[in-house]
């Protein structure tokens, strides 16, 4: 069947087809639909082929094929990228790496592991979990994302407040870089290697530097004792400022999240819900971790700051059953705005904590001004805030809208000092916005790094960065892709 | 003539009492500059890299100079520039726990200031109190507690950097979470100036421990399975040491009285845990362990004898060398056993210490120039069999003329030279202190 139809088709797909195998390459059309976009919708564009290597080398190859007929091409892992940055903008061969999904060592002693890209985040800790290890970046994504999409992406997660992100746990790295060369970045786990830290400049640079193809990540114990804290407030203002105060208190708690009004509405309305009062204005979501005795009296202060700050219930979870209902709530977060809303829009901003209050004020100014509902669930621990602006794409303008209103938001978070994004990257959603944060001296200072690894801009072109002769090309495709959300 | 001339031309950005015309020849360490210069602001550090740019000066970034027997293999440049006047908190959000400060800030006084807030930076480098936070972000240098704090790469969360045409780039912010653009942060901690000058760092803050203590472990001699077994244990419990750091014998007896291979545990919470995990430790140690327990100030003068080790930063009779290695956590104990072997072999003062939870050791040599190198080759050689590296940290200028200091250059070499030649094309910056010549 493969065979009959590859002779019709053009040779860039035959030779792939010749380095993956026939069985590991997807061309026509109906089969490319599907990676058209990844967990951000609203551009769409078809890809002129998805390959599924089985290797570093063949990854390799196909780099290699692409730079001599001038093919773009990026990578892809799961697509629950919510930026674009896996989005097909120029027509690119796709290089997924969902195939390339094994553990390949875990080392207990010197506390690291080994994992191919393609591996799913979760799987991680669940391959270790019966030895008590664990990996401690946790996007909400992680029963699905790949370790490879989390270091292009720097990914976070609600405990990454005490545990720091993915750049925080990486320890070595392989990578194609764009040229085809395969480099090896101290995937033994030594620490400090002479040079310029290209483990932490690739880690985060979404896909434009280079293919990562093999991951020595930093595992950890653990710890010996967890407790949960919900936390009901009426006033925001009194949630933020507890917030402040557990912080200043000397506190570093494993993850301090909360979630505001039509959030909690949302997340009642859905498949989790847990009982939470509609009628309050914000909720938090406090974890603490780590010697048991330790943890007893950190529990104490909470409850203290709490009080003084006017909470009208606080609870500490009563078993792991109940910890996991209270986490698996807050982690179907976004998913569960489906339930009050056609369509919604995550953003990702961050400010420094102690503008929380004026913050969501101005959030919910913008709400009013666009007439959109916007929902704030968010990292308050480090002033991570992922607005969701709920809309309805079938209502003329509303896209627009709801993207202007997102972008506002951002604005707003850049004034007060914070940035445009804390964990979902800019990839193509916020490359104009990358303004408001850096000069154009600042973005060429990037992109001349970029040119150093990227020099023919074939790998994951047109994102991350503002380019002024795209505006207008842009435009035309977000309204094109308006039905995405339908 | 050409050194009056550029006395008179740096007059113009630098009022002349900030301007030295150095000595010659008296420095055995290198890396300074045939005129000095102490810029007190950011402009005028500009104007220094812009006029130096567009003249092809050579520039030797001081801080001080804790380091400067790291790298490099000329004695002076044409200007250094030194960040001795360059100093100062620019902001300190107490409530967002980030502070913003001139580069040439010292790291102790920094330390002082926020303990009045109960609050910290997270690192804990060597001779803290003359080491400036620039220098010790450029040479990316850490301490035992990187255990349990990390290094510059997760307590760095902005940079101001003047760059070498002159222009002033931020990289990173000052949130603690950020991922916009590039992360150019890392580009520069590590970097030993060769790219850009800092001028402003932004750092993210920690709360001061309630309580600390340091557990020293004295393992008899001849035990080393004890000592990886216990290690070992320690490490797959639920206990969270800040350090746990091997002492070479040697080290041992200089800062605990016994000249044995010692284990200093770190631990700070609050007080019922640390006891708590003092305990644990007590619990699984070899019954001939020595154990003993420095609680609070006395664990805190532990730590600050320890930071001052090694070189003084002057000339000696003797040679002195500083090595830092990395190798995978547990081969630590090979590294130090072997310091202690070719201490007697050598007859060097050999003085080593490794972290068994992150694999970085320093190894402080002393004794004849040709002893030092043989035995600077012999740790090479088992860094190299253990699949790490070792470079020199330390060393006079003449024995780095003979010796590289960084080791071999990596396979992904390229990438790095490019870095370099985009940033610095005129290589005007530290020219040839870091790795294979950049
Ligand atoms: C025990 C002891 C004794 C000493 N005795 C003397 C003495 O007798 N005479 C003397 O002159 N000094 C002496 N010093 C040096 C010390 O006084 C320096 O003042 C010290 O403050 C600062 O050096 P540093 O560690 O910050 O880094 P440095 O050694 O200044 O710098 C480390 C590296 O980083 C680079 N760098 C530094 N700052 C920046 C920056 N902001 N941006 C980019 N790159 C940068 C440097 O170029 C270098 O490559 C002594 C130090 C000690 C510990
Ligand atoms: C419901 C939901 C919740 C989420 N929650 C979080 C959260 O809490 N925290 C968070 O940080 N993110 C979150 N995300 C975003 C997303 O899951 C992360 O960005 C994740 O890291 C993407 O991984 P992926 O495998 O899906 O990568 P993809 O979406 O396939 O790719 C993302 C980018 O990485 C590049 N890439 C992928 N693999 C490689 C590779 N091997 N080498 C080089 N580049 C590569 C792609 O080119 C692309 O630019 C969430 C997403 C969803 C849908």
């Amino acid at each position: 069947m493969v065979k009959k139809s590859m002779q019709t088709i053009d040779k860039d797909i035959m030779n792939l087809a010749k380095i993956v195998g026939e069985k590991e390459i997807l061309f026509k059309q109906a089969d490319l639909l599907a990676y058209d976009c990844d967990g951000f919708t609203i551009h769409k564009h078809l890809p002129k082929a998805v390959v599924f290597p089985n290797s570093t080398k063949e990854v390799a190859e196909v780099v290699k094929y692409c730079n001599a007929n001038q093919l773009p091409f990026l990578a892809r892992g799961a697509g629950t990228g919510l930026s674009g940055g896996a989005i097909p903008l120029n027509g690119e061969v796709i290089i997924s790496l969902v195939k390339m999904k094994r553990l390949l060592s875990v080392d207990l002693e010197n506390r690291r592991a080994v994992v191919e890209p393609g591996f799913v985040n979760l799987k991680l800790t669940n391959s270790i979990a019966d030895k008590g290890y664990y990996y401690a970046p946790d996007p909400s994504s992680q029963y699905a994302c790949t370790i490879g999409g989390n270091v292009a992406e720097n990914a976070g997660g609600a405990h990454c407040l005490k545990y720091g992100v993915t750049t925080n746990h990486i320890l070595g790295l392989e990578v194609v870089m764009p040229s085809g060369e395969i480099i090896d970045i101290s995937t033994n786990g030594v620490l400090d290697l002479p040079g310029y830290d290209l483990l932490g400049l690739l880690t985060g640079s979404e896909g434009t530097l280079g293919i990562v193809t093999k991951i020595t990540v930093r595992i950890l114990k653990n710890p010996e004792a967890k407790q949960t804290v919900l936390a009901y407030f009426d006033k925001v203002e009194d949630g933020s400022q507890a917030v402040s105060d557990i912080i200043s208190s000397g506190i570093v708690p494993a993850a301090l999240e909360m979630m505001d009004k039509i959030a909690i509405e949302g997340v009642e309305s859905a498949a989790f819900p847990v009982g939470h009062p509609k009628d309050i204005e914000a909720l938090l979501l406090i974890e603490v971790d780590g010697i048991s005795v330790g943890i007893t009296e950190q529990i104490k202060q909470i409850l203290e700051v709490c009080k003084t700050r006017n909470v009208r219930e606080v609870k500490v979870a009563q078993s792991e059953e109940e910890r996991g209902r209270w986490w698996a709530n807050r982690k179907t977060g976004f998913g569960a705005m489906g339930a009050i809303s056609p369509d919604y829009l995550v953003q990702d901003g961050v400010i420094p904590r102690s503008r929380l209050p004026e913050v969501l004020a101005r959030i919910n100014k913008i709400s009013e001004e666009s007439g959109l509902r916007i929902a704030n669930i968010f990292h308050a621990g480090d002033g991570n805030l992922h607005p969701l602006v709920l809309f309805d794409a079938r209502q003329p303008g509303q896209t627009e809208k709801a993207l202007a209103a997102g972008s506002e938001c951002l604005r707003v978070c850049a004034d007060v000092g914070g940035t445009i994004t804390g964990e979902h990257g800019v990839g193509i959603e916020k490359r104009e916005e990358m303004r408001f944060v850096f000069t154009e001296r600042e973005i060429a200072a990037q992109t001349d790094i970029r040119d150093v690894f990227n020099p023919h801009n074939l790998l994951n072109a047109g994102k991350l960065f503002p380019s002024p002769g795209r505006c207008a090309e842009v435009k035309k495709e977000m309204k094109n892709g308006r039905e995405a959300f339908a | 003539m050409i050194t009056s001339n550029l006395l008179n031309d740096l007059q113009m950005f630098v009022s002349s009492e900030r301007i030295v015309k150095a000595q010659n020849g008296d420095d055995f360490l290198g890396n300074s500059g045939r005129i000095v210069v102490k810029p007190e602001s950011e402009e005028e550090i500009t104007k220094i890299l812009q006029y130096a740019n567009l003249h092809n000066r050579k520039i030797s970034i001081v801080a001080g100079g804790t380091k400067r027997g790291f790298g490099g293999t000329t004695e002076a440049e044409d200007i250094g520039v030194s960040l001795e006047n360059f100093k100062g908190i620019t902001e300190h959000a107490v409530g967002d726990m980030t502070l913003t400060v001139k580069s040439g800030t010292p790291f102790k006084e920094l330390q002082a200031y926020l303990a009045q807030y109960n609050q910290k930076i997270s690192l804990d480098p060597f001779y803290p109190e003359r080491a400036t936070i620039g220098g010790i972000i450029a040479a990316n240098d850490s301490g035992p507690k990187r255990l349990g704090y990390g290094s510059a790469r997760d307590a760095v969360i902005g940079f101001r950097i003047a760059y070498p045409d002159g222009s002033v780039i931020r990289s990173g912010g000052k949130v603690v979470k950020n991922v916009a653009g590039y992360d150019m942060n890392k580009l520069f901690i590590g970097s030993m100036g060769t790219i850009g000058v800092l001028t402003e760092v932004t750092l993210k803050l920690r709360p001061l421990p309630q309580y600390e203590s340091v557990i020293l472990l004295a393992f008899p001699d001849g035990h080393h399975e004890w000592l990886k077994s216990f290690a070992a244990e320690l490490l797959d419990s639920m206990m969270e040491p800040i350090a746990l750091e091997l002492l070479s014998p040697t080290l041992s007896e200089d800062l605990t009285g016994h000249r044995n291979y010692t284990v200093a545990i770190s631990f700070e919470d609050v007080e019922t845990s640390v006891h708590y995990q003092e305990e644990f430790v007590k619990k699984i140690s070899p019954p001939s362990v020595n154990v003993s327990i420095l609680e609070k100030e006395k664990a805190c003068q532990f730590w600050e004898q320890f930071y001052n080790i090694g070189p003084k930063v002057t000339e000696t009779k003797e040679t002195e060398a500083t090595l830092k290695m990395g190798v995978v956590n547990l081969d630590v104990i090979r590294v130090i056993q072997e310091c202690e072997y070719m201490s007697d072999v050598h007859h060097l003062k050999i003085e080593g210490h490794g972290g068994l939870g992150h694999g970085l050791c320093h190894v402080h040599l002393s004794g004849a120039a040709e002893d030092v190198k043989t035995a600077i080759g012999q740790l090479r050689k088992l860094a190299t069999e253990l699949n790490g590296y070792a470079v020199l940290k330390y060393l006079p200028l003449k024995l780095r003329q003979e010796i590289t200091v960084w080791g071999e250059r990596p396979s992904y070499f390229f990438w790095l030279e490019g870095i370099k030649e985009k940033i610095d094309p005129k290589k005007i910056l530290n020219p040839g202190r870091f790795v294979g010549g950049i």
